[in-house]
């Protein structure tokens, strides 16, 4: 069996991107902003547009700068809604991904004689495009799918994040009164994350759309915390996952002749809901703080 | 112009149709939304309309075409599956509602998507109709199919109208509603099934992703302007109408953009116009009540300040020591004056100010107030007599009549306040 | 009957603090010594866990301020420990028993650091003062209530702190933990260190702390035991909201802005 190129191009860089949002999609879970997650992908829609308009050429920095800049108005616009105009949090989350998903639709009509951008692309992608759009270099040297550079930029900047941030991102998920007592800048942290989030969608939504950047935010790190208690392998278990559902998530769409990341979200799907049956018929009984009888530990 | 008119005197038939179509289904979908969001658990709706799809395409794959009957069966299935799927999960697992809701919304979405480009690259020309599923096209809705998504839409109003006992138990008290004997868990289950259906009628207009704004938008906004739930699912219906047929109106001048977004794009500004303008509750409203409580706090105050003049014999104030008084705040003196002699409080005398006896009565009942809780204070909470005027300063503007008379009961009508001032009454003389 | 203090380790001067929209806290004057171990005692709702959080900056005052160590709170952060409410977490979270503790450290790393041995050997002191340096690597969904409530000790002691402020510490705890942490309470007051504790239970309230902050929606006492533990103070902070009062509150409640905010 010769060596697929193009199927192991589409393998690694869909990895590369599971493994991206997974490790952001860890502390989004932990802070119980899943939703907050799912409402900065779909509203980051008009930024993507206006950038693709700005730079003419369909690629580039205004792209990205642009979804950041729609990542932080969406989380802002969230916030004064609850804060200000006091509506619940729920009903901010979901006016305002509504309302800036929408504005991002009617831009795409309205710009489609520039915005080359198709509807249904924008949901959810196309992957199995990634080997013949390729990357040339001034000289005409072909360096390889652009789709993959963009995905690895992704993946090192997002790991150095967590990396340099990681003791802020714990403390703060954990207990945010705290962090703020001890003098670490909350809010500060917060947004990052959600501009990591924001870039991390747009650097893959040509890959796998908007919509399932989503389920790669959140799926694989729920799975991993059905099967796990400690961080560090909570996130190692996230990567895994990330990883297979790509794997056999490609071969599957292949199979069936379907959209390669809706096939990825549901291969990520089979196995939450498999861990989920598995984890709590077997181990029934098994979940939150467990009824062991410690003996008493006296004081030193 | 001729296209509004045309539009909008209903000449041509099918789009009547629409019309009416579309107000049926807004109205629904807003209806269960405003339960779903008095119940705190708006998203949930976001994930339902997400996790209809696969069904959808599964009715489509097993009829071959646009059934409706296969459509909204698959549909509903697809949609009862993922309800009963978060119960699971939310009863059986460490996963919180945020985790749950998202997973179940991109797993069941994700899985839809596979099954929508089966469908696609299957060939089927019927398919063309599908795609409206996710973004939405009302102009699409066709007689036939309005009949069906018509009386649904009319089955949810009505269902939700002739129980709002119920449903109101269920999302403000459910467990006296179980308390007092009512099945609630049959109502629960009653409610999903109607949400459901909102999303699957709902979606022809709006599309999955943006079905959510039909079920949350309208109730939040309504939420502004009243406290009573009959008005607001009735305010809300109205909101989602006219954002409907507003968004129809311009996919119908403009027809290669769908509906959805534009009648999403009318509801969040009457929504933001709900939340800006709204009587009392309105960030707007809010400022302006904030603004005139400050003119009025000026206005005590300047009164209070002639009455003090008068403690010390002074019978009259001049505006520049009113100005000198309140520094940096000459405008708002010049309009208190203006105000406390139009409504009679005051008499301006070339450049004196003095008070006319309805203003002395005024006076006094201001600086009673401030003198009264100065003392209640100070003997009821040990608060040190040089710290009680702040806290007097800022309350004697919204200190009630009734509020004035338990104070004076509770003080036992004192004389004197913490600063040794006399506490001034009606039938005192100034 | 309030005490004041010559050169106090905490001033806070006319604070009143507001909580969704109505004021829970009215214009309080107290000044705490330091080395003692003091209790903040009160009804439910009378504002203890309030005072905690104004004084940590949580929840910014309405009017007043704080001073700690006759500074502002941010001149002075590294000298000062906070204890939340159990529950203001969700015990649910991935880490261990050591990674809690510590996230007592970090406030000294500073923004890039790692923690690493140092910090490594400071939790682990913590966690026997504690005793809990069995239970080090024990995740920390599996602990008890009793547990729990020590770890966050024990993160609080990480941080080395001169004045400690807890919430509830003994809420829900069982009795041997109780008198566990008290003891510990009493060593570290023996060493210079001031601890503020916010308590719920009145009999035992009465042998455990040296000094009282009394509070009902306003203050009521701040003083030494023997002057503080007296049935009409009691009375009044135990005997009901004043009537007055609580109408007042409603009344702001319902306007749609504070007045009371400058």
């Amino acid at each position: 069996m010769s060596f697929d190129q193009n199927a192991f191009l589409i393998i690694f860089t869909a990895s590369m991107i599971s493994i991206s949002c997974g490790l952001l999609g860890v502390f989004m879970m932990l802070r119980k902003m899943s939703m907050t997650g799912d409402a900065i992908s779909h509203a980051v829609l008009p930024g993507i547009v206006i950038g693709f308009f700005v730079s003419g050429s369909q690629r580039g920095l205004e792209v990205i700068i642009g979804a950041g800049i729609l990542g932080i108005l969406a989380t802002l616009m969230i916030d004064w809604l609850r804060k200000r105009a006091r509506v619940q949090l729920d009903a901010s989350i979901g006016i305002t991904f509504t309302f800036l998903f929408a504005v991002g639709i009617i831009l795409i009509n309205l710009l489609a004689y520039k915005v080359d951008l198709d509807q249904e692309c924008v949901l959810y992608g196309e992957i199995a495009y990634l080997p013949i759009d390729l990357w040339i270099t001034g000289g005409g040297t072909s360096l390889g799918p652009r789709i993959m550079y963009l995905a690895l930029l992704n993946l090192i900047l997002v790991g150095i994040f967590i990396f340099l941030f990681f003791k802020e991102l714990t403390v703060t998920s954990f207990d945010e009164n705290f962090s703020m007592v001890i003098g670490i800048p909350a809010g500060i942290i917060n947004l990052s994350l959600m501009s990591m989030v924001s870039y991390t969608t747009v650097s893959s939504f040509e890959a796998v759309g908007a919509i399932l950047v989503v389920a790669l935010l959140v799926v694989p790190p729920a799975t991993a915390f059905l099967w796990t208690k400690k961080l560090d392998q909570l996130i190692k278990i996230t990567i895994g996952i990330g990883i297979g559902a790509a794997f056999f998530g490609y071969y599957l769409a292949y199979y069936f002749d379907s959209s390669i990341a809706g096939m990825v979200v549901s291969v990520a799907g089979i196995g939450f809901l498999a861990s989920a049956l598995f984890k709590s018929k077997l181990i029934s009984g098994r979940f939150g703080t467990s009824t062991k009888q410690e003996p008493f530990e006296k004081m030193v | 112009m001729s296209d509004f008119v045309y539009f909008f005197t209903f000449q041509d038939s099918s789009i009547a149709f629409v019309v009416i179509g579309i107000i049926l289904l807004g109205v629904g979908s807003a209806y269960v939304g405003t339960y779903s969001f008095l119940d705190k658990k708006a998203l949930l709706g976001d994930a339902i309309s997400h996790a209809v799809l696969p069904g959808i395409c599964l009715g489509f794959i097993l009829a071959g075409t646009k059934n409706p009957i296969y459509i909204v069966s698959g549909a509903f299935f697809s949609g009862a599956l993922a309800t009963f799927l978060s119960s699971w999960l939310r009863k059986n697992t460490r996963l919180s509602e945020d985790a749950i809701i998202a997973s179940i919304l991109s797993i069941f979405f994700g899985f839809g998507i596979v099954l929508l480009t089966v469908i696609q690259k299957s060939g089927n020309p019927e398919m063309a109709g599908l795609n409206q599923f996710i973004f939405g096209n009302a102009i699409a809705i066709l007689e036939e199919d309005l009949w069906i998504y018509g009386g649904l839409a009319v089955f949810i109003i009505l269902t939700l109208t002739a129980f709002q006992k119920e449903f109101s138990l269920l999302v403000f008290n459910a467990e006296y509603g179980s308390a007092i004997g009512y099945p609630m868990g049959l109502i629960r289950l009653v409610f999903n099934v109607l949400m459901i259906l909102s999303v699957i009628i709902g979606i022809q207009a709006i599309g999955v992703v943006l079905m959510a704004a039909l079920l949350i938008t309208p109730g939040a906004a309504a939420r502004f302007w009243t406290d009573k739930l009959s008005y607001l699912v009735i305010l809300a219906g109205v909101f989602s109408a006219v954002s409907g047929v507003l968004g129809t109106y311009i996919s119908f001048v403009l027809p290669q953009m769908p509906t959805g977004p534009w009648v999403v794009v009318f509801l969040s500004l009457v929504a933001l116009i709900s939340f800006l303008f709204a009587p009392k509750r309105g960030v707007i409203s809010r400022y302006i009540s904030r603004r005139s409580y400050l003119k009025r706090t000026h206005q005590d105050h300047l009164l209070k300040a002639l009455y003090r003049a008068g403690e010390k014999d002074k019978t009259n104030l001049s505006i520049e020591e009113i100005y000198e008084t309140y520094p940096f705040q000459k405008k708002e003196s010049n309009q208190s004056i203006k105000y406390l002699t139009k409504k009679g409080f005051i008499i301006q005398n070339q450049s004196f100010i003095t008070l006319t006896s309805k203003g002395k009565s005024e006076s006094k009942r201001i600086v009673r107030l401030h003198r009264l809780w100065e003392l209640y204070l100070n003997e009821y909470m040990n608060i040190a007599p040089d710290h009680v005027h702040d806290s007097a300063e800022k309350l004697e503007h919204i200190l009630t009549p009734e509020l004035e008379q338990l104070l004076e009961s509770r003080l036992n009508y004192p004389k004197l306040d913490p600063h040794q001032e006399t506490i001034p009454r009606d039938n005192d003389e100034l | 009957m309030i005490n004041h203090v010559e050169s106090p380790i905490l001033e806070i001067h006319d604070l009143t603090v507001s909580y969704d929209q109505s004021p829970v806290l009215w214009n309080v004057d107290l000044s705490l010594p330091s080395g003692k171990l003091i209790g903040i005692l009160g009804p439910n709702g009378a504002g203890k866990s309030t005072l905690i959080k104004a004084i940590m900056g949580l929840v910014a005052p309405s009017g007043g301020y704080v001073k700690l160590f006759d500074k502002t709170l941010e001149e002075v952060r590294s000298r000062i420990s906070y204890v939340p409410q159990r529950e203001s977490v969700d015990w649910n979270f991935p880490a261990s028993v050591l990674d809690v503790v510590m996230m007592g450290t970090y406030g000294k790393l500073g923004l890039f650091k790692r923690p690493g041995k140092k910090e490594r050997e400071i939790a682990m002191e913590c966690l026997e003062k504690v005793g809990m340096q069995g239970f080090a690597k024990r995740q920390i969904s599996e602990l008890s209530g009793g547990q729990q409530q020590r770890v966050f000790i024990g993160r609080s002691l990480a941080q080395n702190a001169d004045l400690y402020l807890m919430d509830e510490p003994f809420a829900g705890v069982d009795m041997a933990t109780e008198s566990a942490i008290f003891e510990l309470l009493q060593q570290m007051t023996s060493e210079g260190k001031t601890v503020v504790v916010v308590h719920h239970d009145i009999y035992s309230a009465v042998n455990y702390f040296d000094w009282f902050i009394m509070l009902n929606l306003h203050l009521v006492a701040s003083g030494p035991k023997e002057a503080v533990m007296t049935e009409d103070l009691l009375r009044k902070t135990y005997g009901g909201k004043l009537n007055l009062l609580t109408k007042v509150s409603e009344l702001i409640r319902q306007k749609e802005f504070n007045p009371l905010k400058n």
